[in-house]
């Protein structure tokens, strides 16, 4: 990192409890309005359950919508916490000091949005428990073979990783607010929570061995919740498009390009919300921007091969489903804006230093990036299930009703929501992490010129 | 250093770089004897295989099932030594300074797709023409007539493209060697084709920084390249000779078992130079010990790949799936299926987790030897068993499934010279390559000596890395 | 059990604390008895402290263990307990088996090693002993806890050693 400033570890306690011993003016206004679009959503979903599932659009043959759409969204962010915290961590990439925590928070509160959606699609969510094996009285057992037993085991195994990965990291934090809290209470609660954190040697020690154990772990079981997630789709041979090998790298790279591109964005806002801008540098959106660049070919590369192996097959039906998802209205046009935002526009922009180096672009085209995600998954869903298949006796198209919208922004009010309270209670970016940064910074001399350096053990 | 795990390079008298400069063109000028005894042992071994090949043409190139052996050889060696280079160019980019010592080794590999380019040739007679209406890349929607060598011709242009650009990413990367080696060293043919080969390198910034860009595009093309070769490859030369085989993933698959034997191939000749070659000055536990990590991530890729695929495949049950998995798993070629995925997976994964092996200069050299070993197997499991389907190009074969899965055939005598001629020719192209060219970076080894100072941090000594823009 | 008294000497400089510890270290107090206190970790050694040793490495793959066979027991039971063929696959299918195997033993690996991470952390700790806020705030402490006849030497130690301040803290054993 060429601009880096140097601070000391006051400096560094002041600037990022700011938002927890502090509050920001902006911050109540913004929880009650969230709270307001989650009260509306969850409130949709009282009206759906007393009145069942004929509220959505769903109906023969598109039983799939938005909210399974929505679901493999929210899984795909999810991948950003472990895919930047993990891989970076394993690389002793320093970029990753000040982007890790945010970005793992960002996967447990994006994950439990995720499960809010199938919870709802089901329409009698009371009975989603028999996914667990407890039924010991009746001998009904759930059936491991299908896939939607295989979620929840992938998805609550993440979640519990996700979470148990972000209190560990947390504890030499919550170890800094007890020392600074002035009310008794909260340093009790504080003083409680990190367990009596004492920075001995030891416990740095086994704080740094278990970041890179954790990665480690908890890596493999971020490529098995999306492979998962994917095979609800691709272990079926009844819908065109769904069968292909591809489909589990190809539903993890797309979660990468979505998950990375929305830490970016995240970063973009801890910037202009937190006024964290010297911690999050441009440098960091250079780094970040350069691995975009390379998710988002890896990406395009594995879309293109998904493409040309349906192509390739030449079935008269597969063939027919991808003249629908181009060339018919309105999925032509989606499928425009998806190809556009997904790759066409954020990626040329990318290759500019100006672009990457500034937050407002990289929070533009990341946004772009996940308007394209979004769509993407819609475009996989949705049109696979339109099309007439030769026993369809009845079909309609997919309309998206309020109910479900409303449902869908509770799902984004709820991450933001969770972001903004996690914020007021817990530094957003790790405070050892960017004192360790500090510590372990230092230069070389080459004869003029002086180049960054880090030391390593 | 207060956790020493292993030995690390720290030879009191490479101070300067100078001084590794001259101990690294001193190993560069000198030949063992040993050196000439290897070497002959493995172009013997080459000669057999043209001997292989002089046996296996004889028999013509109309029946394909003869040639599946060859094929697999030549996917072998795409695999392995095409890939090895992506061992340079993915830690340069990422700027890592482990790369330094082993840069070299993976850049030399490029000279072995010249070899391959030679063994191309007779498969494009072996690979018969889309006139048999199969179903293949080159694809019209309009159902039009598909020019029928369009894989032939695509497949040479993309092959001749990645060993052309191969070869100039090794040639960039070793200019300003050339240059010291035309500088320093004793008059004889190293020094007259080293002065020829520098063309004129005195160092100038201009140079340096033409170099340092040259090296970066080159190496984000080869990569390119040999995605876009494996894609090509697998699909036109084995995909679609198998009836029904839809396999969106396969390309991938293809490629990332290129990545995992690339690995495996550079990390076995640095533990060759380490421990036979003289140089553990340079080469050492850092080294054995990042590849080695890689090596395990991509084994564990290797399960993944797979299962994405079979899972699809088990759980569709379709006829042509059910085909495919006999053909290629559960079927003749259920021995080399087994040897694939102890080798290329479960072996690698259950010794790796163990600190004690994976923290070795011991430990990934094995596992290494595992994966490719594994990968020939895996080579011979795919190529042999497609080209052994009965009536490939023959218009009246059932172009959407396996109708009859083939018989295994094992190795003849000229298939066992084949073998045995590619690995040797394989290995003899590059030790021969490692007389012209310094087979350590100097350059790079130089730069090290700027970026990377050992210093006293208070009670402990560190490592102190440069990060230049 | 007899009571042990604690002191903590603040150090503002890396190298006054690393010379604290020698200090100790030459008045006879073993490396059970001092601690070096930072609010951010330091390259290992830094003080000239021992390396920790741990056994973390062993929690998941005994985690790992746990949840392979739950996961087993877990897949083949229901499988077997009702036997119902879907999709034409096999009662026993084992594909779908790994699946599920797989997430029980990296569950199983990841809350062992949680565990093992607070155990070899010796978290959660009770009883502070001598501590200061300021720790976490970029001071370094260097702590000693020993008996109640030793601690005033301690305390001498690190007065000479260019303590900022030093002060009691008490400690229960």
């Amino acid at each position: 990192m060429q601009d880096h400033i140097q601070l000391d570890q006051k400096q560094i306690n002041d600037d990022l409890l700011a938002g927890v011993l502090g509050m920001p003016k902006w911050w109540l206004p913004a929880v009650l309005f969230l709270t307001l679009v989650v009260f509306a959503g969850l409130g949709s979903f009282g009206y759906m359950m007393n009145k069942g599932l004929g509220v959505t659009g769903l109906n023969r043959p598109v039983m799939w919508g938005f909210f399974i759409v929505n679901f493999v969204f929210w899984i795909g962010i999810s991948h950003a916490g472990i895919m930047i915290s993990a891989i970076l961590r394993l690389t002793q990439a320093e970029w990753r000091r000040p982007v890790t925590r945010a970005a793992e928070v960002m996967t447990v509160f994006s994950l439990m949005a995720a499960l809010h959606t199938p919870l709802f699609h089901v329409g009698r969510p009371w009975r989603e428990m028999w996914v667990f094996p407890y039924d010991f009285a009746r001998g009904v057992w759930p059936n491991v073979r299908s896939p939607f037993v295989w979620d929840p085991s992938a998805v609550g195994t993440y979640l519990i990783a996700s979470s148990l990965f972000v209190f560990i990291a947390l504890i030499p934090d919550l170890a800094v607010i007890r020392d600074r809290a002035v009310n008794p209470l909260v340093k009790k609660i504080y003083g409680t929570m990190c367990l009596g954190w004492r920075g001995t040697p030891r416990q740095w020690k086994l704080q740094a061995v278990a970041g890179i154990l954790l990665s480690a772990l908890v890596l493999p079981v971020f490529v098995s919740v999306h492979s998962i997630v994917s095979w609800d789709f691709a272990v079926l041979i009844g819908v065109e498009g769904w069968h292909s090998t591809i489909f589990a790298p190809y539903f993890i790279i797309g979660a990468i390009h979505s998950g990375v591109s929305a830490v970016a964005m995240l970063m973009a806002l801890s910037v202009w919300l937190w006024g964290l801008d010297k911690y999050l540098r441009p440098d960091h959106f250079d780094a970040i921007g350069r691995l975009l660049i390379v998710v988002a070919t890896t990406w395009f590369f594995f879309f293109f091969l998904e493409w040309v192996f349906a192509l390739y097959t030449l079935e008269g039906v597969e063939i027919s489903l991808r003249e629908l998802q181009v060339f018919q209205w309105p999925y032509g046009m989606l499928f425009l804006i998806f190809l556009a935002t997904a790759f066409f526009i954020p990626v040329p922009m990318w290759m500019f230093k100006s672009v990457r180096r500034s937050a407002f672009w990289m929070f533009f085209t990341t946004l772009l990036v996940n308007v394209g995600m979004w769509l993407e998954r819609f475009l996989i869903i949705i049109p696979g299930l339109v099309r007439r298949q030769p026993f369809t006796f009845d079909w309609g198209t997919y309309h998206p009703s309020i109910i479900e919208i409303l449902i869908v922004a509770e799902t984004f009010a709820f991450v933001a929501l969770g972001m903004l309270l996690f914020s007021k209670f817990f530094p957003l970016i790790p405070i050892f992490d960017i004192k360790e940064g500090m510590v372990v910074r230092d230069e070389i001399k080459i004869g003029r010129r002086i180049v960054p350096a880090t030391i390593r053990e | 250093m207060a956790s020493g795990h292993a030995e690390h390079p720290g030879n009191p008298a490479l101070v300067t770089a100078e001084d590794v400069t001259k101990d690294l063109l001193g190993k560069h000028e000198g030949t063992s004897n040993n050196f000439w005894r290897v070497a002959s042992v493995f172009g013997i071994l080459l000669i057999l295989g043209i001997i292989g090949f002089v046996m296996r043409l004889s028999d013509g190139v109309s029946d394909t099932a003869v040639w599946g052996y060859y094929a697999a050889m030549f996917a072998f060696i795409l695999t392995t030594a095409q890939s090895a280079p992506m061992v340079a160019i993915a830690p340069r980019i990422a700027k890592a300074h482990w790369r330094r010592p082993i840069s070299r080794v993976a850049e030399l590999w490029t000279v072995v797709g010249l070899f391959n380019l030679l063994l191309f040739i007779p498969m494009l007679w072996i690979l018969p023409p889309l006139s048999d209406g199969r179903r293949s890349l080159w694809f019209y929607f309009d159902g039009g007539d598909v020019p029928s060598y369009s894989p032939h011709i695509w497949s040479t242009l993309a092959i001749l493209g990645l060993v052309v650009i191969g070869v100039a990413l090794l040639w960039m990367s070793a200019l300003p060697d050339f240059a010291m080696v035309r500088d320093h060293a004793p008059d004889g043919w190293k020094k007259r084709w080293a002065t020829r080969l520098a063309r004129g390198w005195i160092g100038s910034s201009a140079q340096w920084n033409m170099q340092k860009h040259r090296l970066g595009i080159l190496g984000a093309f080869y990569f390119m390249m040999l995605i876009f070769v494996h894609f090509l490859i697998s699909v036109d030369f084995l995909i679609t000779l198998v009836p029904g085989w839809v396999d969106s993933l396969f390309p991938i698959t293809h490629a990332a078992n290129g990545l995992q034997a690339g690995v495996a191939t550079v990390l076995l000749t640095i533990w060759a130079l380490y421990k036979f070659g003289g140089y553990k000055d340079y080469i050492a536990f850092d080294q054995i010990w990042a590849l080695g990590k890689l090596l395990f991530a991509l084994s564990l890729l290797w399960f993944w790949f797979w299962f994405s695929s079979f899972n699809i495949f088990w759980y569709g049950g379709k006829p042509e799936e059910q085909a495919i998995i006999e053909l290629l798993m559960s079927g003749p070629y259920r021995w080399a299926f087994f040897g694939v995925f102890f080798f290329n997976f479960l072996f690698p994964m259950w010794t790796m987790m163990w600190n004690p092996l994976r923290r070795s200069t011991w430990g990934p050299p094995i596992i290494a030897a595992s994966v490719l070993i594994g990968t020939f197997l895996d080579r011979i499991r795919l190529y042999v068993s497609a080209y052994s389907i009965d009536g490939i190009g023959n218009p009246a074969i059932n172009k959407h499934v396996v109708v009859e899965i083939p018989e295994t055939i094992y190795p003849s005598l000229a298939d066992i010279f084949i073998m045995l001629g590619a690995l040797g020719g394989m290995v003899f192209i590059f030790l021969m390559a490692t007389r012209l060219i310094p087979i350590v970076n100097i350059w790079e080894q130089r730069e090290l000596k700027l970026y990377e100072i050992h210093k006293t941090f208070h009670r402990t000594v560190v490592k102190v890395l440069g990060k230049p823009d | 059990m007899f009571a042990k008294r604690s002191v903590i000497g603040l150090y503002t400089d890396e190298e006054a604390a690393a010379s604290a510890l020698d200090a100790l270290r030459e008045a006879g107090y073993d490396q059970g008895e001092y601690e070096v206190l930072t609010g951010t970790p330091y390259p290992e050694g830094t003080f000239g402290e021992e390396e920790p040793k741990h056994t973390l490495y062993r929690w998941p793959l005994i985690g790992a263990a746990c949840g392979f066979i739950v996961g087993l027991v877990l897949t083949s039971g229901t499988q077997l307990a009702y036997p119902l063929v879907t999709g034409g696959k096999p009662v026993l299918s084992i594909p779908p088996m790994t699946i599920i195997m797989y997430e029980g033993t990296m569950l199983g690996a990841i809350i062992f090693t949680v565990i093992g991470i607070l155990i070899e952390s010796r978290l959660p700790r009770l009883f502070m002993g001598a501590y200061d806020e300021r720790i976490t705030e970029g001071y370094i402490g260097v702590t000693v806890t020993t008996s109640e006849e030793r601690v005033g030497t301690a305390e001498e130690v690190l007065n000479a050693s260019g303590a900022e301040e030093v002060k009691r803290g008490w400690e229960n054993n």
